[in-house]
């Protein structure tokens, strides 16, 4: 089997069973509110309608954006909390409009019938109106069911481990196969949940005991299957890199047991720079031996609402996205005015501990072609602004909206060109295909080089610095060991380091564990 | 077994305004002895549905009294009423989830009689309303004729032993063959098992034929009621002559082509 195979394979029994257990959980309890609910509103036709309405409204909201603002409202409680109950508030309104409508729907002769007889209320609910009213009511729960499975994919960003994952760090590092993966084991259970309700119900109709048992017992055993790893520690398959004793690296050695059994949990966004520094932290806490727990692909701003609040300990981020995006500070300054402001900030008001500088700076910078930047005769960014109508440049959705472009734009003059938003694996090469003229590129991308772009000055400073840094949660900060075991990462990584580890993956397709090994080498941490 | 003088039902001075002040009835009075069958008839609109639907609390009347072995109705409760009176309804109401047999078993399970008594009951009630319980005891409602949904209908309306029987256009959605069958049966199964029964119907040959007595309604009143043979003698209003008039014509039309 294809080594990337064998490793989308190894994730596998992880996130299944996040995704199953998120999704069921969110589902139960979904349909233990919206049935009760539904049975109770449908004889008020007033409050039927209202409590469809408020479901409505709710349906409406994106599912990530749901997702993503589930996490302040619970005071900025990352992974399974705000993933469950965005998903539970989505399931609510397929299963609560089904029951509602169905039970409504239930012929009033019979129901008259029914009351005639001498059925009191409560016998005719079980007996006549929700058996009547079932086949509707479980497809309602069979939408929700294909809803949530599938939304549920987007919960990695919120930090709750799921089949998404494959889909956002696919994504990341242009690895479809495993975007693929996802996508098929996200579908394959849609479909296979859904099928399961649809015998439960047939059986349930055509009162079929043997055909219940064992769709119930199909059922419980994908269930049972799924979410079996979550509750028995499986032999965990073998790392990429195992370390034999003999060749422990050396300085790690040496202090080998400083965090012994220490759980550490680091964060990290969704882009292949993250994957690898996340990585690179990971190693080196474990070579102290600390057990740690990798959040990966989280949204940008969660990262920082999930440090703040101790749901990580360890993140890395930027100088100036927190000054612009944490801070709200509009207008840049300085590099080192800057870092020593925000590091203040940071602590002051939310007790987070600046470790240091990694060395390496991924700013913004807009880049295009070379041969087309010697067209037009451009090495700055106010060279541009003679060409800005013709021009069109690509970003990610973030970038935008952020100072960084408006400044840049009005400083340069470059407000008639016309702009693109884009997922940012997807930029580079757009660029280089001609489809975009300029970019928003990270500077340590490695794509810079290896596709031959400029990066246009900025003479006139408008773009803020972006020196990456190592932040420690305020519990974090507190532990000891956790600082001393990082220090030997301040300063460590230069722009020209980074930039080939991000090349290693984006473009050679090595994973980010190899990068690592790649990096640690680099930068002397494997040898005293 | 009760006196036969002491009504089974009676209504006094009763009166219905729905919400919205309709006054579809007023100032009924009715009475009836055990064993005594009552066609409640009159134009579509009269108010018959209504009159029935308050003898077994389906509706709440807004005034007077109506009095069920002895006591007043007010004071029973909806379900426990219900269950001591047969109610066939307008349409079969049958219930298209259940089977033949279980909707015939639906009042005695509900009464809490035991499986075994249960399944004999069915079986006696649906050779009562002569069906046969192999070939249809396990159907589904979808897969009978309208006469067999109504042969299920007062089966299950008679599997409570009740001492009174409430039909509403019982027999009008079918052929009239059929229905001269069912009217046959039902008469012979009263005669049988010995309970009231308050019949509404628009079709006065079907009254003429079946009841005992046969109280007319107009307007939410009853203007006569009587016997068959009195209200033919004695028509008191030309409403109820020209009631009585289509079955007359009828019969005599069919009477010459005979001769
Ligand atoms: N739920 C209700 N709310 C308001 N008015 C009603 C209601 N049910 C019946 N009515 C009115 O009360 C009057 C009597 O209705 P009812 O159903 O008793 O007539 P009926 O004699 O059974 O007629 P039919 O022979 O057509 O069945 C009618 O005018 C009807 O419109
Ligand atoms: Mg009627």
């Amino acid at each position: 089997m294809n080594a990337n195979l064998a490793e989308r394979f190894a994730e596998l029994p992880d996130l299944l069973s996040g995704h199953v257990l998120l999704s069921v959980a969110a589902l139960v309890v979904g349909m233990a509110i919206s049935l009760p609910l539904g049975i109770f509103a449908a004889p008020r036709r007033h409050l039927a309608n209202s409590v469809l309405n408020i479901a409505s409204v709710i349906q409406t909201i994106p599912g990530l954006a749901l997702l993503a603002l589930m996490v302040p409202l619970l005071g900025g409680t990352i992974g399974y909390a705000p993933a469950f109950m965005a998903l539970m508030l989505y399931s609510i309104l397929p299963i609560l409009r089904n029951t509602i409508v169905g039970l409504q729907g239930v012929d009033r002769g019979v129901i008259e019938a029914a009351r005639g007889l001498g059925l009191t209320d409560r016998e005719r609910l079980w007996q006549v109106e929700l058996p009547l009213a079932l086949p509707v009511i479980v497809a309602g729960l069979r939408t929700a069911t294909v809803w949530v499975v599938g939304a549920a994919t987007l919960a990695t960003p919120v930090g709750a481990p799921s089949l998404g994952n494959y889909i956002f760090a696919g994504l990341q590092t242009r690895n479809w196969l495993s975007v693929i993966f996802g996508c098929l084991f996200a579908a394959g259970l849609a479909i296979l949940l859904d099928q399961l309700i649809r015998l439960m119900e047939m059986a349930a109709r055509e009162r079929q005991k043997g055909l219940a048992i064992r769709v119930g017992s199909a059922l419980m055993i994908v269930l049972m299957a799924a979410t079996l790893p979550r509750f028995i520690e499986l032999p965990s398959p073998a790392p990429a890199q195992v370390l034999a004793e003999g060749e422990a690296p050396a300085r790690l050695r040496a202090q080998e047991g400083a965090l012994q059994g220490a759980r550490v949990r680091i964060g990290a966004k969704a882009f292949s720079e993250q994957y690898i520094l996340a990585d690179l932290i990971e190693t080196v806490l474990e070579g102290e031996g600390a057990d740690v727990e990798r959040r990966d692909n989280l949204g940008s701003t969660i990262v920082f609402d999930a440090l703040r609040t101790n749901e990580i300990d360890i993140s890395i981020d930027y100088t100036g996205t927190i000054w612009a995006t944490i801070m709200n500070r509009p207008e840049p300054i300085d590099r080192y005015a800057m870092f020593a402001e925000m590091s203040g900030w940071l602590y002051e008001q939310h007790g987070i501990v600046t470790l240091g500088r990694l060395g390496f700076e991924n700013a913004y910078g807009f880049a295009m072609r070379a041969d087309l930047a010697g067209e037009l005769g451009a090495r700055t960014l106010g060279d541009l602004a003679a060409h800005a109508h013709d021009l069109e440049v690509g970003g990610d959705a973030e970038v935008f909206t952020r100072s960084e472009w408006i400044s840049t734009r009005d400083a340069y003059g470059l407000g008639a060109v016309s702009t693109r938003a884009m997922d940012a694996t997807f930029m580079y090469d757009a660029v280089r295909d001609g489809q975009v003229d300029l970019i928003s590129a990270y500077t340590t991308d490695g794509r810079i080089p290896a596709y031959d772009l400029v990066v246009l000055d900025d003479p006139l400073g408008v773009l803020p610095p972006y020196d990456a840094v190592i932040l420690l949660s305020p519990e974090a900060a507190a532990r000891a060991g956790l600082a001393d075991a990082l220090a030997p990462l301040v300063g460590a990584i230069d722009s020209t380091d980074m930039r080939e580890a991000n090349r290693l993956v984006d473009l050679e397709r090595q994973t980010p564990s190899q990068a690592v090994r790649w990096l640690l080498s680099e930068i002397g941490l494997d040898e005293e | 077994m009760a006196d036969p003088a002491t009504p089974i039902l009676e209504l006094q001075a009763v009166a219905k305004t729905y919400a919205g002040g309709v006054e579809a009835v007023r100032g009924v009075d009715l009475s009836l002895a055990p064993g005594e069958l009552l066609a409640l008839t009159g134009e579509s609109g009269c108010g018959k549905t209504t009159v029935l639907k308050m003898i077994n609390r389906l509706e709440q009347a807004s005034g007077g009294s109506i009095v069920f072995r002895g006591r007043d109705i007010a004071g029973v409760d909806p379900v426990q009423l219900r269950r001591q009176i047969g109610w066939v309804m307008q349409g079969d109401g049958l219930f298209p989830h259940f089977t033949v047999r279980e909707n015939i078993a639906i009042l005695p399970k509900l009464l809490g009689w035991d499986p075994a008594r249960c399944e004999l009951r069915v079986r006696e009630m649906m050779k009562l309303v002569q069906l046969d319980v192999e070939e249809f005891g396990e159907r589904y409602p979808h897969a009978l004729s309208g006469g067999q949904r109504q042969r299920v209908g007062f089966a299950r309306a008679l599997a409570g032993n009740p001492g009174l029987v409430l039909m509403d256009e019982a027999f009008s959605a079918l052929d009239p063959i059929t229905r001269d069958a069912l009217q046959q049966d039902f008469k012979r199964l009263q005669a049988e098992l010995g309970f009231s029964a308050v019949m509404v119907t628009h079709d006065m040959a079907e009254a003429l034929i079946m009841a005992d007595r046969i109280a007319v309604m107009r307007n939410g009143e009853i203007v006569q009621q009587g016997t068959p043979a009195e209200l033919l003698r004695a028509p008191a209003q030309d409403y109820v002559a020209q009631l009585l008039e289509t079955p007359r014509r009828q019969m005599r039309a069919i009477a010459e082509l005979d001769a």
